[in-house]
């Protein structure tokens, strides 16, 4: 087992978006027992609207809620041109923020997905899928690698 | 009973004849045109007009497209023509018209002189009476579709509040009680996540049952099923709505009550989706006998005349809703200004108090 000590989120996705220039990073993690297991927005840096506070997110629902079901990570070169159907208004974050290219990838912990790491530019195709792909190398061994379904901790479970 | 002569007789006959709306032809035993008056030379093309003239005894098969039988809606099949004894009081008939296309007329065939076999074949323009029939079967169908679809939600509802809800959490119970039972830890934890699971999918069943229909709308009435609907809208799109409820929990029939929540939910649901706002205002309240709801946002706007965004159909589908309780919807829009949707319904002085 890995070692259990607090982790400082916040810290660490500060440092996500200096190291990597994102304009938004988020996590969104799964809730203690007593707060029924609601996946939130926990921690947020480059956030232009307070909107993320008031989401209580749900399975299969927005970008947070599909890879926290599917358990895999997501990738959108353009959010102009692949969410903005009909049903845009169904990724409030993406909107709220005015994400133009980002990433998600689900963060595991025995062997479940705990929570959600997304990463984005308010920019079109800031986020390349080489990119994306060296994120997700460089996330690997920092935030426990969710490729291997491998630990992260999160304090909801001390 | 008859206060003219015939001299007085003939002439109004031959003034009905040319000035009548309907067109009148005379045939003779074999189906050549005798005579036919104004109205029906404006029917017919000029070519089929010459043919009839000329005596061609299938010459009005050239502008008849067929008459509705049980069977079929333009048919030949035993023509009104065929059988020269038969009277026929009144059909359906299509006809080719000069310049206006294929048109229904109700059609009329009889024997007026037995004798020499000559017979009045008359036609009346159906055309404006099928568009309001038309636009009556519409707007009935809709309604239909709108109560059907409302009446399935319900069921779909109940269903999952009622049964599958239920069964998960008994399920969940008794997983609870596994808790306090001696197992080991990492029994305890594989538990402990099969119940965390477990309580998000029974979240997502509800939350299936209130989207497709409250429960609380039935139960409770109009308020308590907005401020239901609002908190899920902040929790699932971190949109608020200001709601100004000013009916002190009153009831009023369940189609009015279901009208003004289905209309209220899509009219918020448009600003969500283009007036790039995140909040609304809502006021219900009532006024002389009406029930007034206004749903407005401070967002882009649109024009009310243009083309719509996304299927369009959510203003048309509203506005059917609206008729259905006799209400009355406006909405008013500015560019860069915002929206407002008002929708009154008329109710009962006073309500039913609950």
């Amino acid at each position: 087992m890995i070692e259990r000590i607090t982790f400082d989120f916040q810290n660490e996705i500060e440092q996500l978006k200096e190291f990597f220039g994102f304009d938004y990073v988020a996590i969104a993690l799964v809730q203690s027992p007593e707060r029924r297991f609601e996946l939130k927005w926990t921690f947020v840096t480059g956030n232009r609207s307070e909107r993320y506070r008031r989401i209580k997110l749900q399975s299969g629902k927005g970008v947070a809620g599909l890879v926290f079901k599917t358990g895999k990570p997501m990738y959108v070169g353009d959010a102009e041109s692949e969410l903005m159907g009909p049903d845009h208004f169904n990724y409030p974050i993406v909107i709220a923020e005015g994400l133009k290219s980002f990433g998600a990838i689900p963060l595991y912990k025995y062997n479940r997905v705990k929570g959600v790491l997304l990463v984005g530019y308010r920019k079109k195709s800031g986020l390349t899928p080489l990119q994306f792909e060296e994120f997700k190398q460089q996330i690997g061994p920092r935030f426990g690698p969710f490729y291997n379904k491998e630990m992260v901790t999160d304090e909801s479970d001390e | 009973m008859n206060r003219m002569n015939d001299m007085q007789l003939t002439e109004l006959l031959m003034k009905l004849y040319s000035n009548s709306g309907e067109a009148i032809f005379f045939f003779d035993r074999d189906g050549k045109v005798l005579s036919m008056n104004k109205a029906a030379e404006e029917i017919v093309s000029k070519d089929v007009y010459e043919q009839m003239m000329q005596g061609r005894t299938d010459a009005i098969c050239l502008t008849c497209k067929g008459f509705t039988s049980s069977e079929e809606m333009q048919t030949c099949v035993s023509c009104y023509m065929s059988d020269p004894e038969k009277n026929v009081g009144s059909f359906q008939v299509y006809f080719e018209t000069a310049g206006r296309g294929i048109i229904p007329y109700s059609g009329s065939i009889q024997t007026i002189d037995a004798e020499v076999g000559i017979r009045a074949f008359m036609l009346r323009d159906l055309t404006v009476q099928y568009k309001t029939q038309e636009e009556l079967n519409e707007k009935q169908m809709m309604k239909q579709v709108i109560k059907a679809q409302e009446n399935e939600r319900k069921r779909i509802s109940r269903e999952l509040h009622d049964g599958v809800a239920q069964e998960m959490l008994s399920s969940l119970v008794d997983l609870r009680v596994l808790k306090y039972m001696n197992v080991e830890k990492d029994v305890l934890k594989k538990v402990e996540q099969t119940e965390g699971t477990l309580m998000r999918l029974l979240d997502d069943i509800r939350h299936l049952s209130v989207e497709l229909r409250p429960a609380t709308l039935d139960d409770l009435g109009l308020e308590a099923a907005f401020r239901t609907h609002f908190k899920w809208l902040e929790k699932n799109y971190g949109f608020v709505v200001i709601f100004h409820p000013e009916l002190q929990s009153k009831r009023y029939g369940g189609e009015i009550e279901t009208v003004v929540y289905r209309i209220c939910q899509e009219a918020i649901f448009n600003s969500l989706k283009y007036a790039g706002v995140d909040e609304v205002i809502v006021r219900l309240f009532e006024e002389e006998g009406t029930l007034r709801l206004i749903v407005a946002d401070e967002g882009k706007g649109f024009e009310l005349d243009t083309t719509p965004q996304g299927t369009g159909l959510g203003v048309y589908g509203m506005r059917e809703r609206t008729e259905l309780v006799e209400g009355q919807l406006t909405i008013r829009s500015d560019i860069g200004k915002g929206t407002v949707v008002l929708l009154d319904v008329p109710v009962s002085e006073g309500g039913e108090l609950l």
